[in-house]
C-alpha cells in the first residue's frame, strides 16, 4: 500500500533495456556476426562499382547509343559497341517466356493446391521443387535435342498463318512474318524456341511461390465464398486470385529475374545475332546480353571486355530492380513472414 | 400402445452433399471421354497434324461437351466451372509434360553413357569419335567436388554467420544486409563470373598480364556471390524458426549471449542449417557460365585447385553440347545425368536430414 502512495500518480519511466555485450565472448560473437554481414555490403558494392568504373570508358564512348546502337565491331580503330538488339532481345525472350509460362504456372499452382488428390499433390510439389533447382546447362541440352525440333514444329505451323487474305485485302500479321521475307528451311535459333526455354524455366519457380501462397491462404474465405452461392470459377476469379494477387505477382518477376539473367541455355537455342529483331518472333534472330557475353569474352579485346563489363552493368542493374520490386511485392503479400 | 422406437437412425453412408445423380456421373465421365475419342477419330480421319488437332479439334469438343453437361446439371454456374476445370488440367497438363520430358530425356539419353568406367576414367586420348567404352567424367566429378568443396568451405560459414547476425543480434545494419543478400540473389550468373574474370584474370590496372592464370580456386570465387544469398537466406528462415524461449530461457539461466546461441540456438537449428548448406551447394554445382570464364577446361584429371585447367561437370557437359557426333552428344547426356543425380542426391539429403533431425527435436520436447 505505502508503494502505491509513493508513487503518487506519476509513472516512473520505462527502463531502458540493454543488450549491450558484457562479455569479451560476446563482444567478439557480435563482431564476427558484423564482420561476415559487411562482407555482404562491400561484395554487392564492388562488384557494381567495379562494373562501373571499368564500363565508363565505353560509357563515354559510345554515349546513350550503347544503349539504343546495334553495332559490335572490335576492329582496332574503328570500334563500336552497341548492345541494343541484345538488350530488346532479352526483354522479349523473358516477356514470351513470362507470357507462356504464367497461365501455365498458375493452372499448376491451383491444380496441386485445390483440385489434385494428396499424393497426387505432395509428388508433384516435391517434383516443381527440384526442377526449380535444375541447372540451366542441363535445360539447355534438352532444349536444344528435344525441345528445339518439337517447338520449330509449331512455329512452322503458326509461319503457315502469317499471311491473311480477305478478299478485298490481304496482309501479313507482323509477329508471324519474316522481316525479309520467306528465307526459311529452318526455324531454330529464333526467339520463340528461346521464349519457351526460358518458359520450362521459370514455370517451377513460379508455380512454387503461387503455390505456397495458395496453401497459405485463409480457408475459411474460400468456404465462405462457397457457401455464399460462389462457384468454383468464380471463387478463383473473384477470392483467390484477387488475394494472391501480391504473392503471384512477386513470383511473376522473381521468374522474370531469372529469366533476364538466363545465359548458357539461351545461348544454345538461340541465333545471337547484333540487328535488331523487333517482333518477327519466328525469324532466327535474336539477342540476348548474358548470352553476348558468354560469346565475346574469349576472343575479346580489352576495350571489348570493358564493353561487355557495361553490357553486364546494364544488366545487373535491370534485375537488381526486379527483384528488389518483387521482394517488396513478395514481403507485402505475405505479411505472417515478418520481414 | 404400440412401444415408441427410441433407437438412433442409422448414419447416413454418405454425406449428403456427397451424394451423386448417378446419372451426372454418368454425363460427367461421357463429357470426358467422348470428346477425347472423337477427337482421335477426326485427327486419324483427315491426317492432321497432332498440335493443330489439338489446338483446333480436340480444345474446342471438349470446351462444347463440358460447357454443355455443366450447363445441364448446375445451371449458369456450371459453365465457369467447367471452363475453369478444363484450361486448369489442360495448362497442368502441359507443365507435367514438359518436365516430365525434361526429366525423361535425362534420364533415358544418359543411362546408355552410363557405366562404371564412365564415371572413373578421365577424357585423355578421348576424340569426338572415341566409342562410349573409352574415357568418361570422372575427372569432371573430381574437379565439381573440389571447386565446389572449395566455395563451400567458405560460403557456408560467412552464410550462416549472416543469418546469425540477422536473427540473434540487433544489428543496425540489419535491413541493409537483408536487402543487399535479396539484392545478390537477383545476379546473373555471367555477370558474376564477368566480375571475377575481370577482376583478377584479363589485363587489368596497367598490367600486362593479369592477377592470375583461369585456375579452379577463381571459379571457386565465381561460384560464391551465387551461392551466398541462398545460404543466407535459408539459414535465416532455420534461425527465425527456433523458439524464442529456448533463447530467453538461456539468458534466463545467465548464459551470455554467446553461449546461447552455441549450446541453445545451434543445435535446436541444425538440422535447418544443414538444408541450407545443402541447397547451396545444390544451387552452384551445375553453374556452368561463371566457370566457363574463370576456368580453363582440361581432359586430364587434375586435383590442384590452385593451378592449371580443371574440368568440371558442367564445362565437360558444355564443351560436348553442340558436337555433331552422336556419341559426343551421348557424353553430353551422361554428363547431364550425372548433374542430376547429384542434385537429386542433395535434395533428398535436405529432405531427410530436415525432417528427422526436427522430429528428434519434437519428441524430446
Amino acid at each position: 500500500m505505502t508503494q502505491l502512495q509513493d508513487s503518487s500518480g506519476e509513472i516512473p519511466p520505462r527502463r531502458q533495456l540493454r543488450t549491450k555485450p558484457f562479455s569479451l565472448a560476446d563482444r567478439v560473437f557480435y563482431g564476427v556476426t558484423k564482420g561476415a554481414s559487411s562482407i555482404s555490403i562491400i561484395l554487392v558494392s564492388a562488384i557494381l562499382l567495379f562494373l562501373f568504373s571499368q564500363s565508363l570508358s565505353t560509357f563515354q564512348a559510345q554515349g546513350l547509343d550503347f544503349i539504343t546502337g546495334s553495332q559490335w565491331n572490335n576492329t582496332k580503330g574503328d570500334e563500336v559497341f552497341q548492345i541494343g538488339p541484345m538488350l530488346w532481345g532479352s526483354v522479349l525472350i523473358s516477356i514470351l517466356g513470362i507470357i507462356g509460362g504464367v497461365p501455365m504456372a498458375i493452372a499448376a499452382a491451383y491444380f496441386i493446391e485445390f483440385m489434385a488428390p494428396k499424393p497426387v499433390a505432395k509428388v508433384a510439389t516435391v517434383m516443381i521443387d527440384l526442377l526449380a533447382a535444375m541447372p540451366s546447362i542441363v535445360i539447355g541440352l534438352w532444349g536444344l535435342y528435344v525441345l528445339t525440333p518439337v517447338v520449330s514444329h509449331w512455329s512452322e505451323l503458326l509461319y503457315t498463318m502469317h499471311h491473311v487474305e480477305l478478299g478485298f485485302a490481304s496482309f501479313d500479321i507482323p509477329l508471324l512474318s519474316m522481316s525479309n521475307g520467306k528465307d526459311p528451311n529452318t526455324f531454330g535459333g529464333t526467339p520463340f524456341v528461346a521464349g519457351w526455354i526460358v518458359a520450362v524455366m521459370i514455370v517451377p519457380i513460379i508455380t512454387s511461390v503461387t503455390r505456397e501462397i495458395f496453401s497459405q491462404m485463409d480457408r475459411d474465405l474460400i468456404n465462405s465464398a462457397l457457401a455464399l452461392g460462389g462457384s468454383r470459377s468464380s471463387v478463383f476469379m473473384r477470392v483467390i486470385l484477387p488475394t494472391a494477387s501480391g504473392g503471384v505477382t512477386g513470383g511473376v518477376l522473381l521468374g522474370l529475374g531469372r529469366a533476364l539473367g538466363e545465359t548458357v541455355a539461351i545461348f544454345y537455342v538461340l541465333n545471337l545475332v547484333s540487328d535488331i529483331n523487333w517482333f518477327n518472333i519466328l525469324e532466327s534472330k535474336g539477342g540476348s546480353i548474358a548470352s553476348l557475353v558468354l560469346q565475346k569474352f574469349g576472343e575479346g579485346t580489352s576495350e571489348e571486355v570493358k564493353a561487355l563489363m557495361a553490357a553486364g552493368l546494364v544488366l545487373f542493374v535491370i534485375t537488381l530492380l526486379v527483384n528488389w520490386l518483387a521482394a517488396v511485392i513478395v514481403n507485402r503479400a505475405q505479411p505472417w513472414r515478418k520481414i | 400402445m404400440s412401444e415408441l422406437d427410441l433407437s438412433a437412425l442409422p448414419r447416413p453412408k454418405s454425406q449428403p452433399w456427397q451424394v451423386r445423380n448417378p446419372k451426372n456421373t454418368w454425363l460427367i465421365t461421357a463429357a470426358s471421354v467422348l470428346p477425347m475419342v472423337l477427337a482421335v477419330i477426326i485427327t486419324l480421319g483427315a491426317a492432321l497434324d497432332p498440335t493443330v488437332a489439338t489446338i483446333l479439334v480436340f480444345l474446342p469438343l471438349q470446351i462444347i461437351a463440358s460447357v454443355s453437361v455443366g450447363q445441364y446439371i448446375y445451371g449458369k454456374k456450371g459453365r465457369g466451372d467447367a471452363l475453369l476445370v478444363i484450361f486448369t488440367i489442360f495448362f497442368s497438363t502441359l507443365v507435367g509434360v514438359l518436365l516430365v520430358s525434361v526429366m525423361f530425356s535425362v534420364v533415358v539419353n544418359g543411362i546408355r553413357a552410363m557405366s562404371p568406367q564412365f564415371i572413373s576414367q578421365n577424357n585423355v586420348y578421348i576424340s569426338p569419335t572415341t566409342s562410349l567404352g573409352y574415357g568418361g567424367v570422372g575427372h569432371a566429378v573430381l574437379g565439381t567436388v573440389l571447386i565446389v568443396g572449395l566455395t563451400t568451405l567458405f560460403t557456408i560459414p560467412l552464410g550462416i554467420l549472416i543469418a546469425v547476425y540477422l536473427t540473434e543480434t540487433r544489428g543496425r545494419m540489419r535491413s541493409t544486409v537483408r536487402t543487399l543478400v535479396q539484392a545478390m540473389s537477383g545476379l546473373p550468373s555471367v555477370v558474376s563470373g564477368l566480375f571475377i574474370f575481370a577482376l583478377l584474370i584479363s589485363p587489368n590496372f596497367g598490367n600486362a598480364t593479369g592477377f592470375t592464370q583461369q585456375a579452379g580456386w577463381v571459379g571457386s570465387i565465381a561460384l560464391f556471390p551465387l551461392m551466398l544469398p541462398t545460404v543466407a537466406r535459408i539459414a535465416e528462415e532455420a534461425l527465425r524458426l527456433v523458439p524464442q524461449e529456448l533463447r530467453n530461457g538461456a539468458y534466463a539461466l545467465g548464459a551470455p549471449a554467446f553461449k546461447a546461441f552455441w549450446q541453445v540456438t545451434l543445435p535446436a537449428a541444425r538440422s535447418g542449417l544443414i538444408t541450407a548448406a545443402l541447397l547451396g551447394v545444390a544451387r552452384i554445382i551445375g553453374e556452368t557460365a561463371p566457370l566457363i570464364l574463370t576456368t580453363a577446361p582440361a581432359n586430364n584429371t587434375n586435383l590442384n585447385v590452385f593451378e592449371g585447367s580443371i574440368a568440371t561437370l558442367p564445362t565437360y557437359l558444355y564443351s560436348y553440347i553442340s558436337q555433331a557426333q552422336a556419341t559426343s552428344q551421348q557424353r553430353a547426356w551422361g554428363a547431364a545425368l550425372v548433374i542430376l543425380i547429384l542434385v537429386f542426391v542433395l535434395f533428398s539429403l535436405a529432405r531427410v536430414l530436415g525432417s528427422a533431425k526436427s522430429t528428434k527435436a519434437k519428441k524430446r520436447k
